[in-house]
């Protein structure tokens, strides 16, 4: 008996410890804090469903606890029967009535919710920004309607509808950041698509939600919220200044390491390929070996930048004519 | 014992220690070969998930490569699937349907023992595949194209897992087959289908639904088969193919087989529970309809693992209305079981606190399930540890306390002689409390956006607190299986176990009638079946005379 209640005393001083130290930092035990109207309806329906199901949860678990606790067998022998109860219909048909009703009210507030989950209300979408996101083993590319490109980093004015056209290169992967929005795979030969309207200036994180192979964890991303002057001057003069060096950092140096001194791919800083054009482009463009081909859809514009930040921050070895 | 009973037979070189195990037909033997088989399989996969764990515990590890990983997640998963849930059910089914419906063996004694040795075909070829030249299969347990194409896995890791599935695939659909045709037609008399041990209908149901699903994954994984290695393009999308049927496909094969792995126990739960609560079951009618009805809609919820690929919205709302009336059969076995304790004179013996710890964490797996029913919420905590979380309370949480429950329960009557009950509590309490120690703290993971199959993660804090408990978790599950690999070499090796009786629990069903373990032909007679509990209505009949 002082044993058991040492146990549960124990086991609830574990609880609360783990749920403090949690709550107080927001720490997983309710989704993330929403800053686009999809996130925040799905986070109302995951409230919704949390109702019920930590009610029936609760009754569940304490209606066995204490039958449990009433009806051991205090020394009784296994000979002496329990009451022989066969069944209750009128309870059993309460049982199986009470979840359907249930399940339709939740049901009923998913598809209330719906509309302003799956797309933005019609009053708000007149002139969405339209984002090209192309996922590749193992980085994110995104392209801006005028052509601007950036890597791993989608630039997103606050307050205005963005809407984004998912693809895929090679092999499935999962275009997720928790706080403005769910999960949308990225599946090659399909496109599928996703919006936000991000509520305030920030940056939030997330990261490749479906298993693509060896770098699947290193896919981050980056979603950074700005003021509409500030995404301009992205897309107009800094995407394209930045570009060269996130396609070093966001496709080549996660396998090739910072320096390009060799990880788990091959060590290149001193390999005359990264400085002549051709073979440059031909590498990234279809692969080698167990290189995946990276950079199957990219622009010349893309491979130049590229070819300059690679001669000018990168490259170790002697420099040639060509270069 | 077993071999004192076979001393009518003449003795031939078919009688020697290991020949008798070899050559068997006899349902009980496979039924050993398969459930000790299952055990080594699933030791296997457990130190495959310690590696994991070890991996995950702090950030920016590495105790083991990254494509160690890989392989280590995905042979973790295709193991504990097809080598352990499936075919310990299977080894439990062979075992005690014979002995429950009063029959001398199961229908086809030889096919039986070709399921058996199809199943170890199956489980070596998939663990044979560490050796091959470039490491086995690394795209996953589900193994999703592209990703499992030529291309994108090369080697022939993927084709040597595609082969032990087929093969395993093959010894499930035999042993299906057998399990309807002994159910059908072999019970003794007077045991009408309302009169069946519940586990008998599990068994029932999973083995239609065996039927019904195996084709599918066989038919998907043939595809993914000729595109790697003869120059089809059924999942490349580059060609002309679709990779989302792949999903289709091997999902309207794995919902069923989630069923299928937990059905049965929840049978094991049902047959356990009112022996230790010394009552009848509460509802036998409604459970045993709840099977099927559970049984017919796991057929009809598969899409709701592919919320993300963007279906059209009629889609994903059907498959969320499936998916969340199978809620309702659910709760009705759990409210049933609940009922069954009540009023009861429980006694806590060993089965049955597996058995309510079942029912705790199965409850909790089913729960969760209902966000993950909801399609929006789903594109939130999809493919994140909260799913990892989930279907570890259904199968860990569940399937395996029955098993476990069921071992303890049925130990005495296979082998003769009694599990430890200390080391079997020990056994219960450190897997309890390593489990909720390792799996609850994964649903926080996943919502503070943790994906699942990462190798590691760069984040401090929550992370690592979070990754951390669930590390230590799994190290005292660890531990908790040591005590009972110590119990069974206790009982059994060194012979410490006390002897037991035809019927040590005072049960209820036909298995407990004859000696413990049962003789080759099983029964010399069987009594006259009159309602679901035919040994308590002998013992009532017994008690009168005297």
């Amino acid at each position: 008996m002082r044993r058991r209640l040492f146990v549960l005393g124990l086991l609830g001083f574990v609880v609360l410890a783990t749920a403090s130290v949690a709550a107080a930092a927001n720490g997983g035990f309710t989704p993330q804090n929403a800053h686009s109207p999809n996130a925040q309806r799905i986070n109302q329906a995951y409230y919704v469903v949390l109702a019920f199901t930590a009610g029936i949860f609760l009754i569940v678990e304490t209606l066995l606890v204490m039958f449990i606790w009433r009806y051991r067998s205090r020394g009784r022998p296994r000979t002496v029967d329990g009451g022989q109860v066969h069944g209750n219909n009128r309870l059993e048909i309460i049982w199986t009535l009470i979840p359907v009703g249930i399940i339709s009210v939740i049901f009923g507030f998913v598809f209330y919710k719906l509309p302003g989950i799956s797309g933005p209300p019609t009053a708000r979408a007149a002139n969405p920004l339209e984002v090209k996101l192309d996922a590749h083993q193992f980085y994110w590319q995104f392209t801006y309607p005028n052509g601007a490109v950036s890597i791993d980093e989608l630039h997103l004015p606050v307050g205005r509808v963005v809407k984004i056209d998912i693809n895929s290169e090679d092999v499935n992967h999962s275009w997720w950041i928790p706080q403005l929005g769910g999960k949308t795979d990225a599946i090659p030969g399909r496109t599928n698509h996703i919006w936000y309207q991000p509520d305030k200036i920030g940056t939030y994180y997330g990261q490749c939600a479906e298993f693509c192979g060896l770098f699947h964890e290193r896919m981050l991303a980056r979603a950074i919220v700005t003021s509409e002057a500030d995404y301009e001057s992205f897309v107009r003069t800094r995407a394209a200044k930045e570009l060269g060096k996130a396609e070093w950092a966001g496709v080549c140096a996660k396998c090739h390491g910072p320096q390009g001194e060799g990880d788990y791919g091959p060590a290149i800083a001193a390999n005359p390929t990264l400085v002549q054009p051709s073979g440059l482009e031909n590498i990234v463009r279809n692969g080698r070996g167990l290189m995946p081909a990276v950079g199957s859809n990219w622009t010349q514009q893309q491979f130049r930048a590229l070819e300059t930040y690679i001669k000018a921050s990168v490259y170790k070895g002697a420099s040639t004519s060509g270069g | 014992m077993a071999a004192r009973s076979e001393a009518a037979y003449p003795v031939t070189w078919k009688s020697g220690r290991v020949a008798r195990w070899l050559v068997t037909v006899d349902h009980k033997r496979i039924g050993i070969l398969y459930i000790a088989t299952a055990l080594v399989f699933f030791f296997a996969g457990g130190i495959l998930a310690l590696l994991m764990r070890a991996q995950l515990a702090t950030p920016d590890e590495s105790i083991i490569t990254k494509n160690r990983y890989d392989e280590v997640m995905t042979m973790h998963g295709t193991t504990m699937v097809f080598l352990v849930v499936v075919p310990i059910l299977a080894g439990f089914g062979n075992y005690l349907v014979p002995l429950m419906i009063g029959a001398r063996d199961m229908a086809f004694p030889r096919l039986n023992a070709l399921s058996y040795w199809l199943f170890l075909l199956g489980g070596i070829v998939l663990y044979l595949s560490w050796f091959s030249a470039s490491g086995p299969a690394r795209a996953g347990w589900t193994s999703y194209p592209t990703l499992s194409e030529l291309q994108f896995s090369p080697g022939h890791g993927q084709d040597y897992w595609i082969l032990s599935l087929h093969i395993l695939t093959l010894s499930s659909l035999a042993s299906a087959i057998n399990f309807l045709v002994t159910i059908h037609n072999m019970r003794t008399r007077g045991m009408t289908w309302m009169r069946m041990p519940l586990f008998v209908w599990t068994i029932e149901v999973y083995s239609v639904l065996l039927l019904a699903a195996l084709p599918a994954l066989s038919a998907g994984l043939t595809m993914l088969l000729l595109d790697r290695r003869g120059y089809t393009h059924f999942f490349i999308p580059s060609e002309g193919g679709n990779a989302v049927l792949y999903q289709h496909v091997f999902w309207f094969f794995g919902h069923p087989e989630v069923y299928i792995m937990v059905l049965p126990a929840m049978g094991m739960v049902s047959e356990i529970l009112p022996v230790f609560a010394r009552k009848p079951i509460f509802g036998y009618t409604a459970i045993v309809l709840s099977t099927i009805f559970i049984g017919f809609y796991s057929m009809l919820v598969w899409a709701h693992h592919m919320f993300t690929v963007g279906l059209p919205t009629g889609l994903d709302g059907f498959f969320m209305v499936s998916s969340m009336i199978i809620a309702v059969p659910t709760g009705i076995k759990i409210f049933n079981w609940v009922a069954t304790t009540w009023r009861g004179n429980l006694q806590f013996d060993t089965p049955m606190l597996f058995a309510l710890g079942f029912i705790a964490l199965f409850t909790m797996g089913g729960l969760s399930g209902i966000f993950l029913a909801a399609f929006p919420i789903d594109w939130q905590v999809h493919d994140t540890y909260y799913v990892v979380a989930h279907f570890h309370y259904v199968l860990f949480g569940g399937s395996l306390f029955a098993i476990f429950g069921g071992v303890y329960y049925w130990w005495p009557k296979i082998f003769g002689r009694l599990l430890d009950e200390r080391l079997g509590k020990l056994h219960f309490w450190l897997t309890f409390v390593g489990f909720n120690l390792t799996f609850l703290p994964q649903h926080m993971l996943g919502l503070l956006g943790m994906p699942r199959r990462v190798w590691t993660y760069h984040h401090g804090g929550l992370w690592e607190t979070y990754n951390l408990i669930s590390t230590i978790g799994s190290g005292i599950m660890g531990l908790g299986m040591l005590i009972f690999l110590v119990n069974i070499w206790r009982t059994q090796i060194a012979r410490r176990g006390i002897r037991a009786g035809n019927d040590p629990w005072l049960a209820d069903t036909l298995e407990w009638y004859t000696t413990s373990p049962p003789p080759p032909q099983n029964f010399d007679s069987v009594p006259y079946v009159t309602s679901a509990r035919p040994l308590r209505d002998l013992r009532r009949r017994l008690a009168e005379q005297t």
